[in-house]
């Protein structure tokens, strides 16, 4: 269940995709070959990176609004 | 399972948990603590996690295994096991002469700057092809560019057996026209057998080293 409060909604959204970005990490590290680099380079890796410009972002605005 | 693979395993399971915490209690992220356990499971851990699993998928793509998970590669792979002194590729694998679970890699790498981005970009390439191109007839598969002798003098310079060798020193002028490049150790005549998949239905090969 999401946050009623802004800030703890967008961290909430944040690691709700940087989890999504591990287990496929996770799942890719399991398996061998040219698919599973694919999907962790390709995959894995967007959402990580997704989930933690979602959480900079979550920071630059709460910053924004404690001003 | 390697050591680096199951270590990153539980940094990814640990980042799992502490993640759960912030999303579930995200109320906790007002206290500097809690401030602090985000920034830790938000993005410490898992930049950490990204970048120790790429290392350890990096070092994977090395793999003789990784190189033949494609179908396409697979007669290249059993061209490293005909029982024949003259197919270059086998001789080299069989006697160790480049590590056996690394010898796609040993070869098919430059060792100038940057070379193994290069190979790993090439990489990706046979990959699209691979799943989203037309993949030539494994037989029909071309180097992009002719197999620069600079590989093989990686290991094979100050050799003895290469400096001394007969056939190289019987001309005066063919050891500085190899390591210059200008004459390929590929020539026909040399060592022009390397991966001959054409022919792989007529080699016996070679049943050792599992």
């Amino acid at each position: 269940m999401l946050s009623s409060n802004a800030t703890e909604r967008r961290l909430q959204v944040a690691g709700i995709i940087i989890i999504l970005g591990l287990l496929v990490e996770a799942l890719s590290l399991l398996g061998h070959g040219a698919i599973a680099f694919l999907v962790f380079v390709g995959i894995g890796g967007t959402l990580l990176v997704l989930g933690v410009a979602a959480y900079l972002l979550a920071l630059v605005h709460t910053g924004a609004h404690e001003k | 399972m390697e050591f680096a693979t199951l270590f990153v395993l539980l940094l990814i399971a640990f980042s799992i948990l502490l993640i759960a915490v912030v999303v579930s209690r995200p109320q906790v992220t007002v206290s500097p603590v809690g401030k602090i356990v985000a920034f830790l499971a938000l993005f410490a851990f898992p930049l950490l996690s990204i970048g120790m699993g790429f290392s350890t998928q990096m070092d994977r793509s090395k793999s003789t295994q990784f190189c033949l998970s494609c179908h396409i590669m697979e007669p290249y792979g059993k061209s490293l096991r005909v029982d024949d002194t003259v197919h270059l590729a086998a001789a080299h694998y069989q006697n160790h002469r480049v590590p056996a679970d690394e010898a796609c890699y040993t070869c098919h790498t430059n060792y100038a700057m940057f070379g193994t981005i290069k190979a790993k970009v090439g990489g990706l390439r046979h990959i699209y092809v691979y799943y989203l191109g037309h993949p030539p007839k494994p037989a029909d598969i071309k180097l992009y560019e002719p197999f620069n002798n600079r590989e093989c003098l990686h290991c094979h310079a100050g050799a003895r057996s290469f400096e001394e060798g007969a056939v190289h020193t019987a001309d005066p002028s063919l050891l500085p026209d190899i390591k210059s490049n200008k004459v390929s150790c590929l020539s026909s005549g040399c060592h022009q057998t390397v991966h001959d998949v054409a022919t792989l239905g007529e080699q016996k090969f070679w049943k050792g080293g599992n």
